[in-house]
């Protein structure tokens, strides 16, 4: 029967598009993963909790299922969430068939360095004219009438450059506050 | 990938304090090949015992930076003061960790967040040696004569600006 065909093939046809717009769908979202997930952490919705938290402590207005939502789709790097954040891009909601496994567990971040500069190693007594190498220029004659104020802004393109305007500014800061307290001490003997 | 971010973040932190440096305060990395280690001058504030004095300090960046804050210590004959570690090391809110706060008395809004900067770190231990924290204190030596020999401290304290200048 001739009748038949199309009205057969229609709806067939459709449903392989849809069928086909699924599961190619399905294959990218997949690639986008593995790529994404290249960290070691997996498919599926395993974040990390203690990245969680992290993220949670430094900014308690976002909400923990964005973090995780984010966490889960950068790969669970941190910095980029963070940078995400910081950036003032905000985070995505979720999907609401997004389902986190990990309870949000009140993680505290170990860390290690609570002061434990304590241990006594004896600071070097060094001043800064022989640290910064500036006896030189320390003992010539005063040039009293040198500008107090350091060169304004101090950056160029060039890293050598850069290094050297740093030191200048360096230089001249202490060699300043030492003329300064020199002449406050002539005075008070005086 | 971790540490790209945090180096660009400290160049980029670099660059502004040296277009736009804040009165007193020269800070940058000793050598542009590790940003990770940077060296700090900041200027005692006026009106107290630190007047007149130049502080030298390290700054010390840890690979996760933003998320972590550095560690900072005074060199160069160190700091009489109740916040500094006879060391050197400052001991200051600002640079203690968000989850940090053995001791429960520092608002969260105080410590480090990615939002804060080494800008804001200098100029916080520049406010902290004119008005020292006596809660915490790390050099209790220094705390003491604070608390109950004012003079005395601050004699000492204008020795040590003296000698920290060559003088």
């Amino acid at each position: 029967m001739t009748d038949d065909e199309p009205s057969l093939n229609i709806p067939s046809l459709l449903t392989l598009a849809v069928v086909s717009y699924f599961v190619l769908r399905w294959f990218l979202n997949r690639d986008d993963n593995s790529a994404a997930g290249g960290r070691g952490r997996g498919r599926g919705n395993v974040v990390d909790p203690a990245s969680v938290a992290q993220i949670a402590q430094m900014f308690p207005q976002m909400n923990t299922r964005d973090i995780m939502w984010d966490l889960q789709r950068n790969g669970g790097s941190v910095p980029a969430t963070t940078e995400r954040i910081l950036t003032g891009r905000g985070l995505e909601t979720p999907p609401p068939s997004f389902q986190p496994q990990v309870p949000i567990a009140p993680t505290t971040i170990p860390v290690a360095q609570t002061a434990s500069a304590a241990s006594v190693s004896k600071a070097d007594g060094q001043d800064l004219i022989s640290r910064y190498n500036l006896s030189a220029k320390a003992s010539s004659p005063s040039t009293e009438d040198e500008p107090e104020t350091p060169s304004k802004t101090a950056w160029s393109q060039n890293k050598d450059e850069r290094q050297r305007l740093l030191q200048k500014r360096r230089d001249d800061m202490i060699l300043a506050a030492r003329r300064k307290m020199m002449q406050k001490d002539q005075g008070n003997t005086q | 990938m971790v540490s790209t971010v945090a180096q660009k973040r400290l160049f980029h932190e670099y660059k502004n304090l040296s277009t736009n440096p804040p009165e007193g305060i020269t800070a940058g990395p000793v050598s542009e090949d590790d940003m990770f280690y940077w060296e700090a001058l900041i200027q005692g504030p006026e009106e107290t015992p630190f007047e007149g004095g130049v502080f030298a300090a390290e700054l010390k960046f840890p690979r996760d930076y933003p998320l972590s804050p550095p560690t900072m210590k005074f060199i160069g004959g160190g700091i009489w003061h109740p916040n500094v570690y006879p060391n050197g090391t400052v001991c200051i809110s600002i640079l203690h960790p968000p989850g940090d706060d053995p001791n429960h008395y520092e608002h969260a809004s105080e410590r480090w967040s990615p939002i804060q900067s080494v800008e804001k770190i200098l100029i916080s231990v520049m406010s902290m040696l004119a008005e020292p924290n006596d809660e915490s204190p790390a050099n209790v030596e220094a705390a003491k004569m604070w608390r109950e020999r004012r003079p005395e401290y601050e004699a000492k304290v204008r020795d040590e600006v003296k000698k920290g200048l060559g003088l």
